[in-house]
């Protein structure tokens, strides 16, 4: 197999890569503020929920969380998961992230001081106004750093969707090593994965400097 | 009346921190707060401006009752969106300025009347740079607060409460979180504004302020009024043992 051959059948697998990679973002980064404002929820038994849905996502394995997504609903319903792959993938990488996500909005919101929230009150703003206006732009500021980890984080993690048989790219490098007996496929998903985190830092170091107008 | 506080009783826990203060401002009038720290100077100025919720009492703006004790002894307030309508009545300057750091000085003074009172950008604006330059802080306008110093910071503090166009302004410790030499520039606003017959309550600690501004003075301890009345007759001429023994610590 020619070089240019295995960059094209890999090429295949990095856009499964980054559907991966782009669905997760969309889905948890939404999600995880949700998570963390129910964290914060009046209810105790809310608050309980959560706490117990963030601690499970975290310390448990991803990996292991994608089997349960995947098999799962087989052996505790018996049902056909034969075009389940790709959505067991995806809940599961959304809802792993999401309690990542929270737990660092949830720091980043408690790091403002109620003087904002009091200021906000006495001039009148409504609890959703004070958010969306006054806290929330300060909160991503704050944990722009954090997410950037996160995400390079996520870049790496997509791998992980080799445990279901996913043909993403390191998924295929694998295959394609095996059959050529060659090292070049896991140098060009290496290169792959290098590439687009230098991207996400590139992309991200921006998104901070364009919050460096204040202090 | 501007507002009228009557019987306010507010505890946390178990610790009484106001016990059955009364007290009103009429219009035009400075008001000046004193007494040692923990006497509950912050909270009652808290719950005028409705930021704490009293456990018993009555707050009446502009003849309108806000908040009053049912026959159970409890104090209810009127809904939550009766309570917006009550909070247009006053404003509040904190010790920590509280500005918002993600704003410009003009943003942090357009955003809340155009947000929540609903006026236009050219009407906000024209009013935020009609006070910046009341201020003497016109040029500061693109800035963003980190920029400006603590005088300038609270200065703008009192511009954004300003801007609601609030009957009665308070203070608590304006000046107290700057440096000795910025406070003269935050006193001499005030003072321009008592000047003008706006209505405001400062709680503080400078005294030849208190006794130059204001016309009348509260001197509060453990949750009561100790004493009130004219500056010159608090201030030359205490009654009370307490307020002797507090005005001694700062003749000093
Ligand atoms: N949110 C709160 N929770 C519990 N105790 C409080 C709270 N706010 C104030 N206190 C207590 O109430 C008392 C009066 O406080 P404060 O009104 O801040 O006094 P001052 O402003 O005169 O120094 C103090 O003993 C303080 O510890
Ligand atoms: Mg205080």
């Amino acid at each position: 197999m020619s070089f240019s051959t295995m960059l094209s059948t890999m090429s295949a697998g990095m856009l499964r890569t980054f559907l991966i990679f782009a669905l997760t973002l969309i889905g948890s980064l939404p999600l995880g503020m949700i998570v963390a404002l129910l964290r914060k929820s009046r209810f105790a038994p809310v608050r309980g929920i959560i706490k117990a849905y963030i601690s499970v996502m975290r310390g448990t394995p991803l990996m292991l969380q994608l089997l349960c997504w995947y098999f799962g609903p087989f052996y505790l319903f018996g049902w056909n998961i034969g075009s389940w792959r790709f959505p067991a993938i995806i809940v599961g990488f959304v809802l792993n992230y999401a309690a990542y996500f929270a737990e660092i909005y949830r720091g980043g919101i408690e790091s403002i001081p109620t003087g904002q929230y009091e200021a906000a009150e006495v001039l009148g703003y409504t609890k959703f106004q004070t958010f969306m206006r006054i806290i929330l732009p300060q909160v991503i500021k704050i944990i722009m750093p954090s997410v950037t980890n996160e995400v390079i984080t996520l870049v790496k993690d997509t791998s992980l969707a080799f445990t279901l048989a996913y043909q993403e790219v390191f998924s295929l490098a694998k295959q394609i090593s095996a059959s050529q007996t060659s090292f070049m496929p896991f140098l060009i998903a290496g290169v792959f994965y290098f590439v687009a985190n230098y991207v996400v830092e590139i992309v991200m170091s921006r998104v901070e400097k364009s919050m460096d107008y204040y202090k | 009346m501007i507002i009228e506080m009557k019987n306010i009783e507010k505890s946390f826990g178990g610790l009484e921190v106001l016990k059955d203060i009364s007290f009103g401002v009429d219009s035009g009038e400075v008001v000046s707060i004193i007494g040692p720290s923990g006497s509950g100077k912050s909270t009652l100025l808290r719950c005028a401006t409705f930021l704490e919720t009293i456990d018993g009492g009555e707050i009446v703006y502009m003849g309108e009752t806000a908040a009053h004790t049912d026959e159970s002894g409890h104090a209810v307030y009127v809904s939550p969106q009766e309570l917006r309508h009550f909070r247009k009545y006053c404003g509040l300057v904190f010790q920590q300025f509280n500005l918002f750091p993600h704003y410009s000085i003009l943003k942090n003074l357009t955003d809340a009347p155009m947000r929540v009172q609903g006026l236009s950008r050219d009407e906000a604006e024209a009013t935020a740079m009609d006070l910046l330059g009341k201020m003497g802080i016109a040029d500061k306008a693109k800035a963003y607060p980190y920029q400006l110093s603590g005088g300038q910071q609270q200065r703008v503090a009192i511009a954004r409460a300003l801007a609601m166009k609030p009957e009665i302004l308070f203070f608590d410790e304006p000046t107290s979180a700057l440096d000795p030499e910025l406070t003269g520039e935050v006193l001499k606003v005030i003072r321009q504004l008592a000047e003008e017959k706006m209505t405001m309550v400062v709680v503080t600690h400078e005294m030849p302020f208190a006794k130059a501004v204001s016309n009348r003075v509260i001197f509060m301890d453990g949750g009561v009024i100790v004493e009130q009345g004219d500056p010159k007759d608090v201030f030359d001429n205490p009654q009370e043992e307490r307020t002797k023994q507090f005005l001694r610590v700062f003749e000093r």
